[in-house]
């Protein structure tokens, strides 16, 4: 039974705009699956349904063998508790140190009124520490996250997915704002997760060498359609202007 | 779907026409009525006539001709105002005339009703009276400034009070009056709409109503003044803190909700971080301004220096007068500057 099972998924905006149009594919344990596509081709919100960030309009997520597309509530936030995420622009609380900021990883079984005075248990601070360590960054623990550069605040955001203890982690465009050299470093340590943790991870790319050299299998959108599923060695020139048009020589290059 | 937005662009459309018909009905029954209620009057060197049947009617009229010229020209104040088309070349002319007429009206027919007089200004009396109070509050009477001094501390903790009251209220209810933290559901929607019709309404009047409200129920003195500074604190409190929390990233609400922490958790955790140093910036300011509003609250019996000043004021001691006025001043001027410093270390 595959881990992740998505069976034609529609997301319609409140403002009628129909972002994801009948999608469906299955997703084993231990993949590393890379999402190809345009800009508002919807990879973002294909990733937000799969973690129910937002409720699909159509179609079913089934996860783990539970049908989760319309949970709310508890069962709601215990799915999304199995599913670390990361983000473009990292999404890390200012002024907040590098420590706490991994600590909120753990926000979804922690009591309220315990995390809002800071009370975390000692054996989540070494938790924290520990998903500090795997990422190399353990030495600013009690630095502002807002001080670090973006590669480390990268780092810091997937130590605090990593608190989570995740069953499946989600990255959407995690290097886009990254030079090239960081963007390998999170790239390798996404990697690292992935193969040493056993821990799925479904992410969004831009560029297609990073794809070539991560993914074990690319899914590719366009216009909220799945054109492409398998193996990113068989993703000829064709089909690279299939799913990018006419500009793409220009993003090989880059 | 499209059917569902074409009739709401519909029923939008038509609401602007028929605002933008309202105002032009008020604007010309304005503008007509300062003409034949003021200007004519007053050019004729006459008395206004009695406000009868025939003045109505031609206010009425006047309203309706104006509202008309929008209606069948395209030309109005009204559409321009509610964002409607007003067509290129003649129109615009058209609404450029009536533009200048309501303001011509508004100035010449406001200077009438404002009784404004160079002559009374700048007459021999006149400026006898102004020398005596100015004469008098320049050399002030320092005899009473230790109960000044007294009054200020009062007009102060009065205004401070008042923030620190209003602070935690404030917090409260500016997550339910944001949008964005209430936009996920109906009910949120409701009570988001609600709260901010509330909040206008207390913020509409003025502190120094409030303040004679309290002084009939709690009797005259500063916690009258307290409580009347408390209720306009919370108002304009929570609609800046709110507009500030409107005003935050969204990413990391994202970020803390994909953890599967809960709803207070995103509150506290995303949203509450990005809104501190604002939220304490606003709220200085808020007491620097309470500083002030105490002081005009005490007229109507909040107590502090407000009360002193009609007091003296009441007694025509205007030497008296002078030292209270200096005090302010100072008090006023010390604060602006220290709060304006502190919000700039804030930043
Ligand atoms: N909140 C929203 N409301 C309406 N349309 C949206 C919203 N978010 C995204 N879209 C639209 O949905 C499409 C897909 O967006 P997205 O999933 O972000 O694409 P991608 O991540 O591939 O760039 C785009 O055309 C975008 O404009
Ligand atoms: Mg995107």
């Amino acid at each position: 039974m595959p881990l992740l099972s998505v069976r034609n998924l529609t997301h319609t905006y409140p403002n009628g705009f129909q972002a994801l149009k009948g999608i469906s594919f299955d997703v084993e344990a231990g993949e590393f699956l890379v999402v190809i596509g345009l800009s508002g081709s919807g990879k973002s919100t294909l990733l937000r349904c799969l973690n129910r960030l937002i409720e699909p309009t159509g179609g079913t997520i089934t996860f783990d063998g539970k049908d989760v597309t319309h949970i709310a509530n508890d069962p709601l936030r215990k799915h999304r508790g199995q599913i670390g995420m990361i983000f473009q622009h990292f999404n890390l609380i200012p002024r907040h140190s590098v420590l706490n900021n991994v600590l909120y990883g753990a926000l979804g079984s922690t009591g309220t009124l315990t995390a809002m005075l800071g009370r975390f248990s000692e054996e989540l601070r070494t938790r924290a520490l520990e998903a500090l360590r795997v990422v190399g960054i353990a030495e600013k623990s009690g630095v502002r996250a807002d001080a670090l550069s973006g590669g480390q605040q990268q780092r810091v955001a997937i130590a605090r997915a990593l608190m989570q203890q995740p069953r499946m982690l989600l990255a959407d465009e995690p290097v886009a704002s990254l030079d090239p050299s960081t963007s390998h470093s999170v790239m390798t340590y996404l990697e690292r997760i992935n193969k040493d943790m056993g821990t799925t991870v479904i992410c969004n790319l831009h560029f297609l060498s990073l794809v070539r050299q991560y993914a074990t299998r690319v899914i590719a959108l366009k216009d909220g359609q799945l054109v492409f599923n398998g193996s990113p060695h068989d993703i000829t020139e064709e089909w690279f202007t299939t799913i990018y048009g006419e500009d793409a020589v220009e993003v090989e290059i880059r | 779907m499209v059917k569902m937005r074409w009739k709401w662009r519909f029923v939008n459309v038509l609401m602007k026409r028929m605002m933008s018909i309202v105002i032009d009905l008020l604007l010309g029954a304005t503008v007509v009525a300062l003409i034949e209620r003021v200007i004519v009057p007053s050019l004729m060197d006459v008395k206004p006539w009695a406000f009868g049947p025939m003045s109505i009617g031609i206010i009425i009229s006047g309203a309706i001709l104006w509202a008309l010229i929008g209606v069948l020209r395209g030309a109005s104040l009204g559409r321009l105002y509610t964002g409607l088309d007003v067509p290129e070349g003649q129109a615009r002319t058209i609404v450029t005339h009536l533009g200048w007429i309501a303001l011509t009206a508004c100035i010449i027919g406001g200077w009438i009703i404002t009784d404004i007089s160079p002559i009374e200004f700048l007459s021999g009396e006149g400026l006898q009276g102004a020398g005596r109070i100015f004469g008098a509050l320049l050399t002030p009477e320092f005899d009473v400034i230790g109960e000044a001094l007294a009054a200020m501390v009062v007009t102060i903790f009065t205004a401070f009070m008042a923030t620190v009251v209003a602070v935690p209220l404030s917090f409260l209810l500016s997550f339910p009056a944001a949008r964005n933290v209430m936009a996920t559901s109906p009910l949120g929607k409701t009570i988001y709409m609600g709260l901010r019709i509330i909040l206008n309404i207390m913020r509409s009047m003025e502190p120094i109503i409030w303040a004679i409200i309290f002084s009939v129920w709690v009797g005259i003195g500063p916690f009258a003044g307290m409580l009347a500074l408390v209720i306009h604190t919370v108002a304009s409190l929570t609609k800046q803190y709110s507009e500030q929390i409107e005003d935050v990233n969204a990413g990391p609400i994202e970020a803390i909700s994909a953890t599967g922490a809960n709803r207070i958790q995103v509150l506290w955790f995303a949203i509450v971080p990005q809104c501190v140093i604002p939220f304490l910036s606003f709220t200085i300011y808020r007491w620097d301004i309470n500083v002030r509003m105490a002081t005009i609250i005490g007229f109507v019996g909040g107590g502090g220096i407000g009360t002193l000043l009609t007091q003296y004021q009441g007694l025509a001691r205007y030497h008296e007068v002078g030292t209270l006025v200096i005090l302010i001043t100072a008090v006023v001027w010390i604060l602006d500057v220290v709060s304006a410093r502190v919000r700039e270390a804030l930043r």
